[in-house]
This record gives C-alpha cells, structure tokens and sequence, in this order.
C-alpha cells in the first residue's frame, strides 16, 4: 500500500517522479552479486540482474563462533571484569547484545531462533574462509595496517551448489557462505572497552558499537548514508556510543529506523503485514544532456541517495542507492529508478532525493554499486546481451524541492 | 512544521550528533591518519599506475594482488614494479569482499602510500585513507587528486564547522608540494 502525502520533486538539474511502477532496484545499501550466467539456468537462474547477498536463515540457522584468544601485548580488549572467565563472560555479553539488536527487528526472518546458539572457540586464528562465521579479537597480520580498526569480510556465491570449508552448500542465489570479523590486535593505539569498562578507558572505541556494526556487514548490509543509521560508515569517536544503549525492552536500540527497514528488506517475512509499504520512481535529470555519454544507455541518473521520511515523526525511516532496475535475463538498465520498500502500511511520507557528495560518498557503498554489473572484460566468456558496466555515480545534480500533489 | 524546517532540524540535529565524532572520525573500520601521519609511517609513497591483478587463494584467504608500474616515488626505495596485496577478490564462484579495501583497475594511476615489511608485498596504508586517485578532464588535461577517503567529515572545535576531513579534486602540483611538505616534517 503506498501512501504519499507530500512528493518532493527534484527539479533544475534534476527531476524526481515518484510512483513508477517499473521493475526496480530494490537496494538500501546491500552487498550485491550478478549470477554467473555463464553456468547452467539450474545452478544461475539464467538472469544476470543483481541479487542480494545474504546469510541463509532456513536450514539449521546460522552459526557463529568467536575465538577466546585475546591479545595480551598489547591489551586490545578492556572489560570491567579482571578475573580471566570474567573477562570471557563480558566480552560475550557484548556479542550476544549485539547479535540481538539485530535478531529483535520486528517483521523480518531474521530472528533469536534464526541463530544457532554462540560458541566459543580457543583457537587463535578461527577466522578464514572455512565455512564458519568467526569474531576473532587477536588474529595478526591478516590485512591490518595503522589505521585500520577492524573489518568484516564476506564470502558470497554468484551459483547454487558451491560451498567453501564446511559451510552449507548454497541453495540461494547470492549466498554468504563464510562472514568473519576481524578485529585488530597489534596496535596499542586500539583498544575496545566494553561498555561497562567504557568511561574508565575513554581512549578506547567502544565495542558494541563496532562489533554491531559489524554485524550488519555480516549480515549483508553495505553501508548507508543515513546520519542515524548503525550501518553509517563512520564510528563514533573513542569513549562514546553514539546511539541508545540495547536495554532488555528494547534490544534493537542501537539500530536506527534505515537500518531496522533495510533488515526487512534483506530478510523478508512474509507474515508480517505491516511493512509491506513501497515507493518507487525514476530520477532523470532536467537536461538529458547532462547523461553521461559513456558508458552508453544510461538514461537516469545514477547513485542518487533516495530517502524517505515519515510525515508524521520526522525520522528517516528508510533510504536506497538509486539509478538502476533489472528485468530478467538482465542486465541492470541504469533508468534513475529507485525502490524503497519495507515501509510500515497506513503512514504518509515524503522523498527526497540528493547526492551523495555530503558525509558519505560512492566509496564508502563499492559492494553495492561495483558487482551491479559483469562483462567479458571482468569476466571471460560473458555473455555480451547480458554484460554492462556500472557508470560513476553521478554526484553533479542539484536537487530543488516543491510540495507534491 | 514545514519540510524545509523540518530538514533545517535533522541538519541540526546531524551537526550535533557528529559532534561526538569530532576530530577523530573514522570509518567503522578505519581510524583517522591524518595526511601528515600517512606520510610519516608509509614505508614509501609513490604515484603508480595499475597494470593489472592477479587473485588466488593463500592461507585460507582468497587474496588480490596488484602489479604497479611505479611512475614517480616521493619516500622510499622503489627500484621496480610493485606489488600490492589486499584481502578479497573473486575466485571461480566465490566473491570474497570487505568494505573499503582500495581496488584498481589497469591503466589507472594513483598516488599511493605503502606500508609493508621487509620481504613482503605491500599494503595501502589505512586503506582507503593511504589512496590518492588521479583524474584528467579529457578536455584541458588538467590532473587532479582525490582521497578515497575523502569523505569523513571532520569538526574544527575551532571554527565549529565541520570540513571535508580528506583530500578532493587537488590539482597534481598542490597535491605533490603538501606532500613534499608533509615529507619534510614528518610526524609518526
């Protein structure tokens, strides 16, 4: 049900129309994968059009283990607790906070029994492409130079039937078959406090934040360019914990409202009959000369940050990287179009589009925006009709705003 | 309350919520260099230009490493080409990804700060924060330089202002003089 009291339309460089029903993008910021077309239809579906790259939450749940081996010189991890089983039970409890601000999202399949129950493991190095999702807190020398805090990475499939270690043979398209954490452990200039242990080490970054964070990208979240959101790209400032604290009531307190739609959206229920609300449209540009010329067809504009605000609260309530729709077999079309979807029934919105050259730019969303596209230059043998290529994001557009009808 | 009120209200409300991020934003996995500290601890810095990459699997990681001509090197012996190695890349049917690790394509030039120990490939210092990636206008040839970093707002408590915390569309002679500057009077 779309519900729009107010549309902003863009116009001067750029013009806005919402509810275009065409088949659209249907990305907040998500880590994206074309299929290999190259394979049989039965294991790549045929269709190069991009999917969403997520854990698979039937089949046994997901699993996640984090390793007990904590750096000691220097000291990364502060608790409160000295005793080393004390030490072990709060870093847990930080885990386990974390992984259910995520898991007490209403209306999605993302839920506490979608979670096998959190392991510990001993070994220092658990994390590595092995099948097995890991938080590791002393693994050295992976990739980690100065400066480098932590990171997640994801390893996805673009066909059915591959697995990597012991992980579950992918029956989905997009499969994140392995996800680790990786924090870094050599660097006595970062240090993370638990939140007990936060104020007495205001140096330190606070490690629910991150490891929430974290989370996201391990779920498949990209990042966002929503101020409020948890997947925003920048973390806050050591000593602090930008967002609510997760209480008992309200264990999805850290997220923000873009982060709680994007989940949904990534983990769609269908049982759930209040988020089902959507908005799509298509942005073009006042002078179409203003298209780039290369790569050829693009007929919108691309990479717009499309955000939509309940009416009635003001919050943000969710936002998408627009410009791109896909009809299979695919490729992506580079339209202007955008689609915000998992937006509660019976409320009024307003849109606005604008460019993402604020506080956060393309580089911060490349595994949304790079994998949109494969071709026989990134890809040998790629089919030609089913091969494009991503055009830069284009940041040159102004957007002024009126009432809509 | 009207929209342009309403949006005057978040910015508000966005200024002082990135108050507590102050002078030391940083990327959810990256914490701040300043340019000045980029160049103290690069093992070197020098403009390349990407000839291409080679991905494989290694250690139980899959892993990229990039092969660079070296055009011109401002700190550091860098007799030949040179090898960057990053996490993540794609083998067959797996995608191993992170966000904000710098990717090249061929032919692509950048001004890059390496960091790496004796005997081993190199790694971009602070990832994104130690790329500097150069564009020519077609039309007048004019070369600029921008951080892929250049994103992270940073608050000046001075001017209670908040100021593109990286570097963007620097022409080329700008960028190489703060960096000989930089160079000059490094800090660690």
């Amino acid at each position: 049900m779309k519900k729009i009291l107010k549309q902003v339309f863009t116009c001067g460089a750029a013009l806005f129309y919402g509810g275009w029903a065409a088949p659209a993008a249907q990305a907040y910021a998500f880590n994206m994968i074309v299929p290999d077309v190259r394979q049989p239809v039965v294991v790549s579906g045929g269709s190069a059009c991009p999917v969403k790259a997520r854990q698979l939450t039937s089949g046994g749940g997901i699993a996640i283990q984090w390793s007990t081996a904590l750096s000691t010189n220097p000291v990364t991890i502060v608790t409160q607790n000295q005793t080393a089983s004390g030490r072990l039970t709060e870093i847990e409890q930080v885990i386990t906070q974390s992984l259910a601000a995520w898991t007490a999202v209403s209306g999605a399949t993302l839920m506490p029994a979608t979670l096998k129950p959190l392991t510990r493991t001993a070994t220092q190095n658990a994390c590595g492409s092995d099948g097995l999702n890991s938080i590791c807190f002393d693994q050295a020398d992976m990739a980690f130079t100065p400066g480098v805090v932590a990171f997640t990475r994801v390893v996805e499939t673009d066909r059915l039937g591959i697995q990597v270690g012991s992980s579950a043979v992918a029956t989905q398209l997009g499969q994140i078959l392995d996800a680790d954490i990786y924090f870094n452990p050599s660097s006595s200039q970062m240090t993370y406090a638990t939140p007990q242990a936060l104020a007495a080490t205001p140096t330190a970054y606070d490690l629910e934040s991150v490891l929430t964070h974290e989370l996201g990208h391990l779920l498949g979240f990209s990042h966002s360019a929503v101020w409020g959101a948890m997947m925003f790209p920048f973390a806050p400032v050591p000593g602090t914990f930008s967002g609510m604290r997760p209480t008992t009531q309200q264990p999805d307190a850290a997220l923000g409202d873009d982060d709680r739609t994007g989940l949904r959206v990534l983990y769609p229920n269908t049982a759930d009959t209040m988020h089902t609300g959507s908005i799509r449209g298509q942005i073009f540009p006042a002078n179409p000369l203003a298209l780039p010329a290369s790569p050829p067809g693009v007929t919108g504009v691309f990479g717009s940050h499309v955000v939509a605000v309940d009416t009635a609260s003001g919050a943000v309530v969710g936002a998408t990287i627009g410009g791109w729709s896909c009809i299979a077999p695919g490729p992506a079309q580079f339209d202007g179009t955008y689609e915000i979807d998992g937006l509660a029934v019976g409320h009024n919105y307003t849109v606005y589009a604008e460019a993402l050259n604020g506080a956060v730019d393309s580089s911060s969303i490349s595994n949304a925006i790079v994998p949109l596209c494969r071709n026989s230059t990134t890809d040998a043998g790629w089919p030609p009709l089913q091969g494009c290529v991503v055009p830069p994001v284009n940041i040159s557009f102004t957007a002024r705003t009126r009432p809509g009808p | 309350m009207s929209f342009v009120q309403r949006r005057r209200f978040l910015w508000i409300l966005f200024l002082a919520g990135l108050g507590l991020i102050a002078v030391v934003a940083s990327a959810t996995t990256l914490a701040r260099l300043r340019f000045e500290e980029l160049a103290g601890q690069a093992t070197a810095v020098a403009r390349l230009r990407c000839i291409g990459a080679q991905t494989r699997w290694e250690n139980g990681e899959i892993w990229t490493e990039t092969l660079f001509e070296v055009v011109a090197s401002q700190k550091g012996l860098l007799p030949g080409p040179v090898t960057i190695r990053t996490m993540g890349g794609s083998v067959g049917n797996l995608h191993s990804r992170i966000e904000g690790v710098p990717a090249f394509r061929a032919g692509e030039e950048a001004y890059v700060f390496l960091w790496g120990r004796e005997g081993e490939p190199y790694r971009v210092l602070g990832w994104s924060q130690g790329t500097f990636r150069i564009a020519r206008d077609t039309r007048t040839g004019v070369e600029t330089v921008t951080q892929d970093s250049a994103d992270a707002p940073i608050f000046d408590p001075r001017t209670k202002k908040f100021q593109r915390g990286g570097i963007r569309n620097l022409p080329v002679a700008a960028f190489e003089l703060k960096l000989r500057k930089a160079l000059e009077n490094k800090t660690d």
